[in-house]
């Protein structure tokens, strides 16, 4: 039992639906009580798809059809749920179903299900999964889906003569999933290594069956991913490229693993890389340009996923010379990977998924820049420092896409880089820190009360107030005064 | 009007959006939520993201429990938590204690963690169902509630915060004030002010036949859509009646006395179990139309003012026509329009019916879940406009009945409304009517402007060429 003030991650059948609505013509069955349908609601607000067809999600409710079962056509049960979901969607040649805590918690087991055929078309393949449970949460479901996915249909087949791969990059509710494939695309391109096939984002039934034709795979976004490419690599023996492809060196090292796995000629690899860095990788020039007051020395927090909170976190540290404090991860299941990677650039690497733990931390660490999802944006403005939301999970996703992968991702955080660092003076930057009010004990022991989101800003009020009534000290009596 | 059952699953929002929206409302609330990553997630993401720091202080006052699926949980333990967080909310005045149906599975004890944490906190700790537990005999409909559905049960538990009439007819009060006192509960100086406020209140009697009026509703009564319920309790005054206050009041020790004497007047479509317990108190639940639009304002008022025990039918039915009359150019730039409500809210029943009682054209009214007792005044009223209800409709059948009607404006569910648009369709978030004070006569104002807003812009936006 955790008491928490908010969430990073949804349950498991969230990662499942995450994954379904990424890929075309896969339809998922949710499989829930009536209040736990929300999917359509939330992919419309937040990504703002302009999209005339709704979520491709339908809910089968679990509730007391009492006097109306057997009589009527109210939906409820499964396999008539199932029936018209396939009738209602033609087009559909993948059907998922995935369970709700709730659903796994009454004890829902996995029906014996088949779907009928049509007069002509084959009936949708039916992929349910067997390893719902519900402590499972959302990244690791969806990574166990999207395995489950492909090895319901990758197929042997031989190599493409051309050298190609797949890219496997975030799915959907990520910020900039389909960007930060385009740009990657695009670098590939630049090499002449083709794409064979896109996961999870807008890929068909077809393209997995396919997977197997490429010569590697590029995988981006790990939390989604890891186990498909895993599975991959042991049963097709296709290799897999893993570092995370964020800032300049990333980027280089990713497009050099591929001219490698691809037997490129390392000569154009190089060009490439050069050609690149000179016209579109922007973050090198930033850190060359920026005096080295305004950059050494400053403190970065940064809290998320795991690549890019990996990835940000080794591009700041190294490439452009800032102090990486605090940097966490919420994904428990890994935590040991993380804490591996991230040791190589902070003392301060952790896991938690309580907001309040990960707001302690930063804010003990006073840092002048918070890196977080939107979760931290509290503890910034707390601790009126500036923030970047660029961390999932993001409150919402942007009208246009923007990568932070790859060299044009480079040149997008460098101009992240300079507005916000920028603004702030770095005497300001520290004021929040130890300043030269004391606290009396009485009005500490009041701060402790006050939610780590919120101390930053309490602390500044309350001295502010303190000057206001020229006292030396805060005191208890000042502190609740300014908070009132 | 004809009602047709369509069993299907209607694009309502999880009524989990009302945790958030009713913590937002009630800043001296302390919501917690016990429930497993499901529901936190749920109720964390439709409540809507802190976007503002100001936000984010009624935001932040809800607290998540997460149960461990694999593990039983410890008598108490759920107690004992909120307890040791509590001190960071050392002004809520009441708990809220959301329970999940997984909870429930997972053996939650509920009534034993709320005795132990009233007692432990010291201020009254409520239970609201995040689900249906049973549904009621007088409602139809399929599977799906209305998004509204936490919101009303919310409502119906904070029904326990009013004082009973009398605070001397209540045994066993002083004892538990003084318990109260002992154990040092977050209010405890709180506290002994309200009971002198009480006092007051109770010293003051109503005139001999005259009954005092409760009004329920949490989207009319806080917040900048207070200035709905405000209006309408000066409306209600000046027809004699003498308004108690609005539940929920403005903090947990000022809400309006409730029980055998007392009138309670729902104030939204959605508020049946509300409704219910006000009348378990023995409350006297006024049955009209709801104070939607011009002619359920008038017919509210005066059904109130009779419950009440005052007579002002002629009056307000002059001010109803005039009313009526001043309203004449919004009422034009609407007549005609052909309007469809996918059904989300409940408030759409009486949208539906002010609005063709205006000269829209209303094609659909759909409704997630029918309270047809609680609504028998308003569906009676819908029935002679022609309108059709739809009762748990399908929403891909309504994107059919849509694209081929092309209705002027559609006020759509969360999950069409984005398709919708890019299909072309004008559309009208549901949830906008919630909390944009449509009560009262000035609120029908407000709510044909917000139709001639979106048909204006439209047209602004269409004369552009692009």
């Amino acid at each position: 039992m955790k008491l928490l003030r908010g969430v990073y991650e949804g349950p498991g059948s969230h990662g499942i639906l995450r994954v379904s609505a990424s890929l075309a013509r896969v339809q998922a069955v949710l499989r829930a009580s009536p209040e736990e349908g929300y999917f359509p609601a939330l992919l419309g607000s937040r990504t703002k798809r302009m999209d005339p067809e709704p979520a491709p999600v339908s809910l089968s409710p679990i509730w007391d059809r009492g006097s109306l079962s057997g009589s009527s056509w109210a939906p409820g049960n499964l396999s008539q749920d199932l029936a018209n979901t396939v009738r209602r969607h033609p087009e559909a040649e993948t059907v998922v179903l995935a369970r709700s805590e709730t659903a796994l918690l009454s004890g829902e087991e996995l029906p014996e299900l088949s779907i009928p055929g049509g007069e002509e078309e084959p009936p949708p393949k039916l992929v349910t999964f067997g390893w719902e449970s519900p402590g499972l949460r959302e990244t690791e479901a969806a990574d166990l889906a999207l395995a489950e996915l492909v090895r319901a249909y990758a197929a042997p087949a031989e190599r493409t003569e051309e050298p190609t791969v797949n890219i496997f990059g975030p799915p959907v509710f990520n910020p900039g999933a389909a960007a930060e494939v385009a740009e990657v695309e695009r670098l590939l391109g630049l090499l002449g290594v083709g794409v064979n096939a896109r996961v999870p984002l807008g890929a068909r039934a077809r393209d997995l069956e396919g997977l197997p034709r490429a010569w590697a795979n590029v995988l981006l976004y790990r939390e989604v991913g890891d186990g498909a490419t895993l599975y991959l690599k042991s049963e097709f023996g296709t290799p897999r490229v893993t570092t995370p492809m964020v800032g300049a060196a990333g980027t280089g090292a990713v497009l050099r693993a591929v001219g490698e796995l691809c037997s490129l000629d390392a000569q154009r690899v190089r060009r490439l890389v050069w050609s690149e860095l000179a016209d579109t990788a922007r973050l090198p020039w930033y850190a060359r340009l920026a005096s080295p007051e305004s950059i050494g020395g400053r403190r970065v927090a940064i809290f998320g996923d795991f690549t890019y909170a990996i990835g940000l976190g080794y591009t700041m540290a190294r490439e452009v010379g800032l102090e990486v404090g605090p940097c966490g991860t919420y994904m428990e299941h890994l935590e040991r990977d993380f804490l591996f990677h991230a040791n190589t650039f902070t003392d301060d690497a952790f896991v938690t998924d309580d907001p309040e733990k990960v707001a302690s931390r930063i804010e003990s660490a006073s840092p002048d820049l918070v890196v977080g999802t939107h979760l931290e944006r509290e503890v910034a403005a707390s601790l009126g420092v500036p923030f970047l939301p660029l961390l999932s999970p993001a409150a919402s996703l942007p009208f246009v896409e923007r990568p932070l992968m790859g060299y044009a991702g480079s040149g997008v955080l460098a101009d992240a880089l300079e507005d916000a660092l920028r603004g702030v003076p770095r005497e300001k930057s520290r004021e929040t820190g130890d300043s030269g009010v004391p606290w009396t004990e009485g009005a500490l022991e009041e701060l402790e009360g006050v939610s780590a989101f919120l101390r930053g800003r309490s602390r500044r009020l309350a001295e502010q107030r303190a000057e206001e009534l020229g006292s030396t000290e805060v005191t208890r009596r000042i502190f609740r005064e300014s908070r009132s | 009007m004809t009602i047709l059952n369509e069993s299907g699953i209607p694009d309502a929002l999880s009524p989990l959006y009302g945790v958030g929206s009713v913590c937002e409302r009630l800043p001296y609330v302390l919501g917690v939520v016990a429930g497993t990553r499901s529901e936190a997630h749920l109720a964390q993401t439709l409540s809507g993201f802190p976007a503002s720091p100001e936000r984010a202080a009624g935001a932040g006052r809800l607290l998540f429990m997460i149960l461990d699926p694999e593990e039983e949980p410890e008598g108490g333990d759920l107690a004992t938590r909120v307890v040791g967080e509590a001190v960071k909310f050392r002004d809520a005045g009441a708990v809220l204690l959301f329970r999940s149906r997984s909870a429930e599975l997972l053996g939650v004890d509920f009534d034993f963690e709320t005795r132990l944490l009233e007692r432990r906190l010291g201020v009254p700790v409520l239970t609201v169902d995040l689900f249906e537990r049973e549904r009621d005999p007088g409602s139809t409909g399929g599977p799906m509630g209305l998004s509204t559905d936490v919101e009303d049960r919310a409502l119906a538990a904070l029904v326990d915060l009013c004082p009973h009439r009398n605070l001397e007819e209540r045994p066993g009060k002083e004892g538990t004030e003084k318990a109260r006192g002992r154990l040092g509960g977050l209010l405890g100086r709180r506290r002994s002010l309200s009971l002198r406020r009480r006092g007051g209140r109770s010293a003051e009697p109503p005139g001999p036949d005259r009954r005092p009026v409760a009004l329920l509703s949490l989207q009319a009564s806080l917040g900048r859509a207070g200035r709905s319920l405000r209006e309408l309790a000066a409306d209600l005054e000046r027809a004699g009646v003498q308004v108690a206050g609005g539940i929920p009041g403005p903090a947990a020790e000022e809400f309006p006395a409730l029980g055998p004497g007392t009138v309670a007047a729902p104030l939204d479509p959605y508020l049946a179990t509300a409704a219910g317990a006000a009348r378990r108190r023995g409350a006297e639940v006024v049955e009209t139309l709801m104070p939607i639009g011009v002619d359920g304002t008038a017919r509210f008022i005066q059904d109130v003012a009779e419950a009440a025990g005052s007579d002002v039918r002629a009056g307000e039915m002059a001010r109803a026509r005039s009313v009526w009359e001043s309203l004449g150019s919004l009422r034009s730039r609407i007549r005609g329009k052909r309007i469809f409500f996918t059904g989300d809210t409940g408030l759409e029943v009486p949208l539906a019916r002010f609005l063709s009682d205006a000269g829209a054209l209303v094609l659909e009214v759909g409704c997630p879940r029918l309270d047809r007792r609680f609504l028998a005044p308003e569906l009676q009223v819908l029935g002679s406009g022609g309108v059709d209800v739809i009762e748990s409709p399908e929403w891909r059948e309504q994107l059919g009945r849509i694209d081929e009607a092309r209705p002027d404006v559609v006020v759509a569910g969360p999950g069409l409304h984005v398709p919708l648009v890019a299909r072309g369709h004008l559309c009208r978030p549901s949830l906008d009517f919630l909390g944009a004070g449509i009560h009262g006569y000035k609120g029908a104002r407000r709510i044909l402007e917000l139709f001639a807003r979106s048909l204006q812009r439209a047209e602004g936006l269409d004369a552009v060429e692009l």
